[in-house]
């Protein structure tokens, strides 16, 4: 029988000099203070040592175009590669420097997808959709230098209204608890994106978070309350800016009823930043 | 509103560098053919993107088109 030997999440732009130029020093200390924590999780993730490594995050239309925005969609094939943006800006020049291709977990990817598709998730798949920031920036700060186990890179629509519900993301998460429970591998699942920024996506309104927010579904998740993480409704989370917290949600559904454990929080005032894990072990 | 191809524009401008060119240099002549309206075709000329933002471009588009965006 396999189990779900580690989970976390944790924010997904990694890359002091993005904050740096945003923010400023104040941004740049508080994401350098974030991915040393990052780092030590990492040192916890690798010990454990998983089979296979689930990574639950979002597209920033980097990906899917508007020709086709999958709600939900499993990663399946044999690599994924990382993606290449030419002349990239912001958050994407965090790919910069990362290695080209990473190994896909063939067998856990395709039996989520194909499980869920027999239990009623809907699940697109993908055969070709590489990583963007969200994926790799985490990962790759996770491992260092230490080579990446195979992924299993899973999409949830964050910023394409309209997007699954936090419920539907969280039944999401206890499919692949099942999967991983009945399977044969040691699997470890992150979840990454957050906390609040850009929210209503509005240009205007971007540099605000939401920090009573924030405070206030880190308290859940620090309680094993998934309840109200559940009910959040779409305009909820796009007022605040909280739509990646969907990513988070399909983690609270394959960890419940584990309690998280706070290894950061800082209020930038652009974004709060965290990292949060669950003693599943 | 036609939200969908403000998009496809916005995500061409991103992905398509040969693209992107044509409408630095010239912003009508390379949306000629997009399926615009008046007021996001004039947004786009301008590159006002808190209006083209308004008008349901994405956020995360505007932000990082290479050379165009920011914020």
């Amino acid at each position: 029988m396999g189990r779900i030997v580690y989970a976390a999440a944790m924010s997904h732009v990694l890359y002091p000099n993005y904050y740096g130029q945003n923010v400023g020093p104040h941004g740049r200390r508080m994401v350098e203070a974030l991915i040393d924590v990052v780092r030590d999780m990492g040192r916890t993730l690798t010990a454990a040592a998983p089979d296979a490594l689930v990574v639950v995050a979002d597209d920033h239309l980097n990906v899917f175009s508007f020709d086709a925005v999958p709600a939900l969609c499993v990663r399946v094939g044999r690599s994924v590669n990382r993606m290449v943006q030419d002349g990239a800006i912001e958050f994407d020049r965090a790919l910069e420097g990362l290695p080209e291709r990473y190994p896909v977990h063939e067998d856990l990817a395709n039996s989520i997808l194909e499980r869920g598709l027999q239990a009623g998730f809907d699940f697109a798949a993908s055969w070709s959709a590489p990583l963007d920031h969200a994926f790799l920036s985490p990962v790759s700060t996770l491992y260092g230098a230490t080579p990446v186990p195979p992924l299993v890179p899973f999409w949830v629509n964050c910023f394409v209204a309209p997007q699954p519900t936090a419920q539907r993301c969280f039944a999401v998460g206890r499919h692949i608890a099942r999967v991983a429970a009945e399977g044969p591998w040691n699997v470890a699942v992150i979840a990454t994106g957050g906390l609040s920024h850009f929210p209503e996506l509005s240009l205007a309104r971007v540099g605000q978070s939401d920090v009573a927010f924030d405070r206030r579904v880190v308290k859940w998740m620090e309680a094993g309350n998934y309840e109200p993480m559940t009910a959040l409704t779409a305009k909820e989370l796009h007022e605040s800016g909280s739509h990646e917290l969907l990513n988070w949600l399909v983690l609270l559904g394959a960890v419940s009823p584990a309690r998280a454990r706070v290894r950061f929080f800082g209020e930038m005032g652009r974004i709060d930043l965290a990292a949060l894990e669950w003693d599943v072990a | 509103m036609s939200r969908y191809e403000t998009n496809v524009v916005l995500y061409r401008l991103k992905k398509d560098s040969a693209f992107r060119d044509r409408f630095r240099a010239d912003p009508g002549s390379a949306l000629a053919d997009a399926d615009l309206t008046d007021e996001e075709r004039e947004a786009f000329v301008r590159w006002d993107t808190r209006k083209l933002n308004d008008l349901g471009g994405s956020l995360h588009l505007l932000i990082s088109i290479p050379g165009l965006g920011g914020h």
